[in-house]
């Protein structure tokens, strides 16, 4: 019996999140672990009258060749794969790994190698979505691994993952539009901040924002979504801040990092657990050591931490701030192989002040953001 | 501990068929049910200073697209496909089915649509192929689904496709290259014959061989391998044959399929079994109802009809006969989207006539002839 939930996950991401139109050519990335959302995907997409085509991979083959390659052999790129960039209108791509810590015994250096030849061809995508000629989402499908570090069975996980998606009614859709219009409106308000000032245990950050983009994050971009971002200015984070969550990184796992900054550098980084690692990857190139996202977690219906940053970073009351990469279309130029998101929770003691004036605490904006027309037309519609 | 005849597997299929090299792009093609020959391939691969790329299909994409696709979707083509056809140096496709049959219910004119418009990636491969630009072997894993075809268990049939591999020797390079010295001097000595009579019940039919190249297949192209082929004058090809073994295409299975030959065309066709199909398939394009290709299968140690054209066709004792495309290597013409082989068992009463002399009795090649 075909669980309805997976074709209505493919059918949202194709409809609202891609708007997926006849005859533009899409790409569904994913692992053999997805194959029912994949299947279901690829259904939807031909209903759509797109073209779609898959690039599947195997689980377990990224290990051996980080473990056997030489340099050239985990740095190459295939050729065609510079050509196939250009001519996609959109990617789905789906996490769905058999064994979330594979990786964790390969030499980090390799995979760093391997991370910025990646990089490239990562930039050239994302330059494409943000001159519009191209669109990308990320969802999940659930596995056991992925249940497991949610330290919950399977079909719980299941419930956790497609409730946070809205996808257990055939409404979906209606329920993504109305989060949209509310996020917009929040991130217009906030377009007007030039510096937030966050305050928390053993954490007093100050970061720049002034004349950056806050992005609604809507369910365009990843399903499920709910939070606003933007990207700092590159030399203005200064401060203390620290990440209550671990903070995993392509399965490995760094517990109770700190990190300094100043002049929007980090000038001291430690960890708990996993010191080393997190050090090498800020040695990765000059921009994994800026600030490339700060962001708040709007979901409430995503409750509890689940080590995975799909999930995490949308966590209703807390915030974000990703060392690596920044977002174009937020105004940001931090350019780096890493893109590292790192979740601090605000639930209990936080508190966020906006050019000085307390505009969250205990994990909640403390006033409504004006609705925007989009919010109140959309309402009414409802 | 890795599975020690997977590892021998890929290491024949790396090292013998393919031979990689440092440098070389690798396709690894199949489904998620090959897994541990693909990952066995990749590791193998990797340690040859290769660059192996996983293709790896998705169950029921391609039903999907038949049952619901438009024309246009039908006959697009991705980049992927594209690109993967014209760069990658090295192709090895692992056939790994869950269900052989999976495509009976599609209509066998959107099929024909779909072949014809992925012919033309297929004939650049083998140009390529045929330019020495590009290394492809196509080999089968063992799955529940052929298993089912052969009537046999999965264990049963796991030690059928090794064996049929020389898999289950101490040395089987040097089990493949042996074979393939002595299909080398068969293919020499059928390269001075103008003409070949095969008959047996319910065939009898004349195959013009005149100026064209028989090709020996050493594992290198198929694995596993075992025959030698060419591609019959095009024009030549006369009088009626049965092909005795049920002829797989298209994820579907075709019974009993019986041609009748006149100027080199099929001009009368049956089937006792999916006729409607097989009348599809000899309209797909004008070179559909020629032969393209006319081999004999050479592997003794393929014994059994097991329903997987890739082991039928070696069989020790029969011909096969592929209406369609033509292996450019073997001076063959014939242009077509169709290129499907159909086998005939020859270990019954049965003769080959070679120029007007009797050569081959009841599935085997008389003695010392070369």
């Amino acid at each position: 019996m075909t669980d309805a939930r997976i074709s209505r996950l493919a059918d949202l991401i194709v409809d609202y999140s891609l708007e997926l139109q006849p005859g533009q050519v899409f790409r569904i990335d994913a692992l053999d672990a997805a194959s029912p959302l994949t299947l279901a995907f690829y259904h939807s997409a031909i209903r759509a009258g797109a073209f779609p085509f898959f690039s599947v991979g195997l689980e377990g083959t990224l290990e051996m060749l980080l473990e056997h390659g030489t340099n050239e052999q985990i740095e190459y790129i295939a050729p065609q794969q510079w050509e196939e960039i250009e001519e996609i209108d959109a990617i789905a791509t789906i996490w769905s790994e058999a064994n979330t810590r594979a990786l964790s015994r390969v030499d980090p250096a390799h995979h760093a190698n391997y991370l910025a030849a990646q990089r490239r061809l990562h930039n050239r995508r994302w330059e494409r979505i943000a001159a519009g000629e191209m669109r990308w989402c990320g969802t999940l499908f659930p596995t056991n691994a992925h249940a497991q570090d949610a330290a919950m069975s399977l079909s719980s996980y299941e419930d956790f993952v497609y409730s946070a998606c809205h996808v257990d009614t055939g409404e979906a859709a209606e329920h993504w539009r109305l989060v949209a219009a509310s996020l917009r409106a929040r991130a217009e308000s906030l377009g007007s901040v030039k510096e937030l000032s966050i305050v928390g245990p053993d954490t007093d950050l100050r970061v720049g924002v002034e004349g950056r983009t806050w992005i609604a994050a809507d369910g365009r971009y990843n399903m499920p979504d709910g939070e606003v971002f933007t990207s700092p200015i590159e030399n203005a984070t200064e401060g203390e801040i620290r990440y209550t969550f671990p903070a995993i990184y392509h399965g490995r796992e760094v517990e109770d990092i700190r990190l300094r900054f100043e002049g929007g550098r980090v000038v001291h980084a430690e960890a708990a657990r996993g010191d080393d690692y997190l050090n090498i990857l800020l040695a990765m190139d000059d921009g994994a050591r800026i600030l490339g996202e700060v962001a708040f977690g709007l979901n409430y219906e995503i409750d509890r931490f689940t080590r995975n940053i799909l999930f995490d970073e949308k966590i209703g009351g807390t915030m974000h701030l990703a060392l690596g990469s920044a977002f174009s279309q937020a105004g940001g130029s931090n350019i780096s192989g890493l893109h590292w998101d790192m979740i601090c929770d605000l639930r209990e003691d936080g508190e966020v002040y906006a050019d000085g004036e307390l505009i969250w605490q205990a994990g909640r904006f403390l006033h409504e953001p004006v609705p925007a027309p989009a919010a109140v037309e959309a309402a009414e519609l409802a | 501990m890795p599975d020690l005849r997977h590892e021998r597997f890929a290491q024949v299929l790396v090292d013998y068929s393919t031979s990689v090299g440092e440098g070389d792009l690798v396709l690894i093609e199949s489904t998620p049910l090959a897994r541990p020959l693909v990952t066995a391939l990749y590791r193998r691969v990797v340690q040859a200073g290769g660059h192996p790329e996983v293709r790896i299909g998705v169950d029921g994409a391609v039903e999907a697209l038949l049952a619901g696709g438009n024309d246009e979707q039908l006959g697009w083509i991705s980049p992927r496909l594209r690109g993967d056809a014209k760069e990658a140096n090295v192709r090895i496709a692992i056939e790994a089915d869950s269900n052989t049959r999976g495509l009976t219910g599609i209509d066998p004119g959107r099929q024909a649509v779909f072949a014809r418009s992925r012919a033309h990636l297929r004939d650049m491969t083998m140009e390529r192929a045929a330019a020495g630009e590009l290394r492809r072997v196509v080999t089968a894993f063992p799955t529940n689904a052929s298993a089912q075809d052969a009537e046999m268990s999965l264990a049963d049939y796991e030690d059928f496709v090794y064996r049929a591999g020389f898999l289950d020797e101490d040395d089987p390079v040097a089990s493949w290259q042996a074979l393939g010295q002595e299909l080398a001097r068969l293919a020499e000595w059928l390269g001075t014959k103008k003409e070949l009579r095969v008959v047996t019940e319910g065939t009898d039919l004349t195959v013009g061989v005149d100026g064209r190249t028989w090709v020996p297949c050493d594992g290198k192209e198929n694995f596993p391998d075992g025959e030698v082929f060419t591609g019959p004058v095009e024009t030549s090809v006369e009088g009626h044959v049965r092909f005795s073994f049920p002829a797989p295409h298209g994820g579907r299975l075709v019974r009993d399929i019986e041609l009748r030959f006149e100027g080199g065309e099929v001009v009368e066709a049956h089937a006792s079994e999916g006729e409607d199909f097989l009348r599809e398939m000899l309209a797909m394009d004008e070179g559909a109802r020629r032969l393209g290709e006319f081999a004999f299968g050479m592997n003794d140690s393929v014994q059994e009809f097991t329903g997987h054209t890739l082991f039928d066709e070696k069989l020790g004792g029969t011909v096969h006969m592929a209406l369609g495309k033509a292996y450019p290597e073997s001076g063959g013409k014939n242009e077509s989207a169709l290129h499907w082989d159909l086998v005939c068992d020859l270990r019954g009463e049965s003769e080959v006539h070679a120029d007007g002399e009797l050569v081959y009795r009841n599935g085997e090649f008389l003695p010392d002839l070369f």
